[in-house]
C-alpha cells in the first residue's frame, strides 16, 4: 500500500492550492486574451502596439524570470512607493505581496499573451456575413458580441484554449519557487524528509493526470456544445 | 388628419471606396406597398446602394430618412459616421435585410434564428415571438425543419427561413441583395414565390435582383444603375419593355 507518511492531508490542500490558482489564472488570462485579440484587431493604432509590446515581450522572457521579476521585483517597488509615503508625508502603510496573488497575476499575465492570439485567430474565422446580419436587425454591437460573434468564435478558439490550459495547469508548478505550498512543493518537502521522492513525485503526477483527464473531457464537451449546428454535433 | 411617414426616403447618397466613386448621388422614395427592383450589371452599385440604405455601409454624404425620421450624421476623423448609434439600432430594426449568402447565424436552430432579434431588439416576450415564428414557418413552408440547423438545409430552405426571420421584425421595409443569386436554379421558383406572395399583400420591399422576370411582374418601379447613377427609372412595363438608353437595351437583350 501507498505510505505517504502523514503528507496526503498536506499533498491535497497543496492540489486545491495548485487547482484554484490554475482556475483564477486562467479567469485572468481569458479576460485579457479577449481585451488583447480586440486590441490587436481595433482600428486604434496605439491599443495595437501596446497589445504588441505586451505579447512580445511576455512571449520572449521565460516564466520563471518573469514570475521572480514580479514578486521579489514588484515587491521592492511597493517598498520604494511606501517609504516614500512614510518619509515624505508620514503615511504609514505596509504592502506584503501575497505569494498567491503574484502567482495568478503572473501566470495570467503569461497566458493572457498567448490567448490572445488564439482569439484573435478564432475571431477572424468568424463569418462576417453573420455579424452583420445581428448588426442589420438592430443589435448594438455588444448584443452582437453577446449572442453571435463570442458563440461562433469560441468553435474556433476552443482548441487552443484546451492547450493554453494544458500547458498552464503544469506552469503553476513554478510557483513552488516563490514559496507558494502547491502541490509540488509539499511533495519537494516531503521527499527531503522522508528520502522517498518516487513516491512523492509519483503521487504528484498521477494527481495532474487526473485533472488534466478531467479538463480533457470537460473540453469535449464545450466543443460538442460549441459545435452545435456544424454537422458534427449529434 | 396626419398623413402617415413613407416608409424610406434616400436623397443624394454619395459614396467611395479610396478612390472610386462607387454612387454617385442616388436618391428614391419607397411609399407603402412599393416594390423596387433594383438591376444592373455588376459593379453598377446596386448593392452598395442597398446597404447604404440600412448603414451596413457608410454613405459619404447624403440623407437617409425612415419612416419621416431623419437619420443624423457627424463628420469624424474617419469620415462621415452616424452621429447616434441608438437611432442606427432603432432604424434598422424597421428595416429588414435578406443576403445573397441567407446569413442565418450557424449555432442557432432556424426557430432560434426567427426568434433572436424580435426577443432581444424588439424586447417581446419569448412566447409570443415563438408564436409568431411558427406561423412564419407555415407561411414559407418550413415547418418541418423548425428545429434544422442552417448547415443541415438547403439554400432555398435556409433563403425562405433568412425571408421569415426577416418577417418576424414586422419591418416597415424589407431589402432583398441579390436574395437568389447564390441559389441553384431549380431552387430559385420557392423563393422567388414567397416574395411575390409579399408583394400581393402590400409589403414595401426594395430588391436588388438579376431576376428580370420577377421585375417585370412583381415590381411597381424598376431602377437601372449604371456606374453609380440611375440611368433609368419607371414602371418596370416603360423602363424593361420600352428601354431608352443604349446600355439598358444592351442589358437587356438576351445573351446568347
Amino acid at each position: 500500500m501507498l505510505d505517504l507518511h502523514g503528507y496526503g492531508p498536506r499533498l491535497l490542500e497543496g492540489a486545491g492550492v495548485t487547482i484554484t490558482l490554475a482556475l483564477l489564472a486562467l479567469a485572468l488570462a481569458i479576460v485579457l486574451g479577449l481585451i488583447t485579440a480586440s486590441a490587436k484587431m481595433s482600428r486604434s493604432w496605439l491599443a495595437h502596439r501596446i497589445a504588441t509590446f505586451y505579447t512580445t515581450v511576455i512571449r520572449g522572457v521565460p516564466d520563471l524570470v518573469l514570475m521572480m521579476l514580479l514578486f521579489f521585483g514588484g515587491q521592492i517597488g511597493v517598498n520604494v512607493i511606501t517609504d516614500f509615503l512614510y518619509y515624505e508625508f508620514d503615511i504609514d502603510i505596509f504592502i506584503n505581496i501575497n505569494a498567491f496573488v503574484a502567482g495568478v497575476v503572473t501566470i495570467g499575465l503569461i497566458f493572457g499573451a498567448y490567448m490572445g492570439e488564439t482569439f484573435r485567430g478564432a475571431f477572424m474565422a468568424v463569418d462576417q456575413g453573420q455579424v452583420e446580419a445581428g448588426k442589420a436587425y438592430g443589435m448594438s454591437d455588444a448584443l452582437v458580441f453577446r449572442r453571435i460573434r463570442f458563440p461562433l468564435m469560441m468553435r474556433h478558439a476552443l482548441p487552443g484554449l484546451s492547450n493554453n490550459w494544458m500547458v498552464l495547469l503544469k506552469t503553476t508548478a513554478l510557483v513552488s519557487v516563490i514559496g507558494l505550498s502547491d502541490m509540488v512543493r509539499v511533495a519537494a518537502e516531503a521527499s527531503k524528509a522522508t528520502r522517498e521522492p518516487f513516491v512523492f513525485m509519483m503521487t504528484v503526477a498521477v494527481i495532474y493526470l487526473l485533472i488534466a483527464s478531467v479538463s480533457e473531457w470537460i473540453f469535449a464537451r464545450l466543443q460538442k456544445r460549441y459545435n452545435i449546428g456544424y454537422g458534427e454535433a449529434d | 388628419m396626419a398623413a402617415t411617414p413613407i416608409p424610406l426616403e434616400v436623397r443624394n447618397i454619395k459614396k467611395r471606396f479610396g478612390d472610386t466613386e462607387v454612387l454617385k448621388g442616388l436618391s428614391l422614395h419607397a411609399h407603402k406597398g412599393d416594390v423596387i427592383t433594383m438591376i444592373g450589371a455588376s459593379g453598377s452599385g446596386k448593392s452598395t446602394f442597398l446597404r447604404c440604405m440600412n448603414l451596413l455601409e457608410q454613405p459619404d454624404e447624403g440623407d437617409l430618412i425612415v419612416h419621416g425620421e431623419e437619420v443624423r450624421f457627424k463628420t469624424t476623423k474617419r469620415g462621415r459616421e452616424p452621429a447616434d448609434w441608438k437611432q442606427v439600432v432603432r432604424m434598422r430594426a424597421r428595416l429588414s435585410m435578406v443576403f445573397q449568402s441567407f446569413n442565418l447565424w450557424a449555432h442557432m436552430t432556424l426557430l432560434e434564428n426567427i426568434i433572436e432579434a424580435p426577443i432581444y431588439v424588439l424586447g417581446k416576450p419569448k412566447k409570443d415571438a415563438i408564436e409568431h415564428a411558427n406561423a412564419l414557418l407555415e407561411r414559407v413552408g418550413l415547418s418541418h425543419r423548425a428545429d434544422a440547423y442552417p448547415a443541415q438545409m438547403s439554400g432555398g430552405q435556409q433563403q425562405r427561413g433568412a425571408i421569415a426571420r426577416a418577417l418576424a421584425m414586422d419591418p416597415e421595409v424589407m431589402l432583398f441583395d441579390e436574395p437568389t443569386s447564390a441559389l441553384d436554379p431549380e431552387l430559385v421558383g420557392d423563393v422567388l414565390k414567397v416574395m411575390h406572395d409579399l408583394a400581393d399583400e402590400g409589403r414595401t420591399m426594395i430588391v436588388v435582383t438579376h431576376e428580370m422576370g420577377f421585375a417585370r411582374d412583381v415590381s411597381s418601379q424598376v431602377i437601372y444603375l449604371h456606374q453609380g447613377l440611375i440611368e433609368e427609372s419607371g414602371a418596370p412595363a416603360d423602363v424593361l419593355g420600352n428601354p431608352q438608353s443604349p446600355r439598358l437595351k444592351q442589358f437587356l437583350a438576351p445573351k446568347y
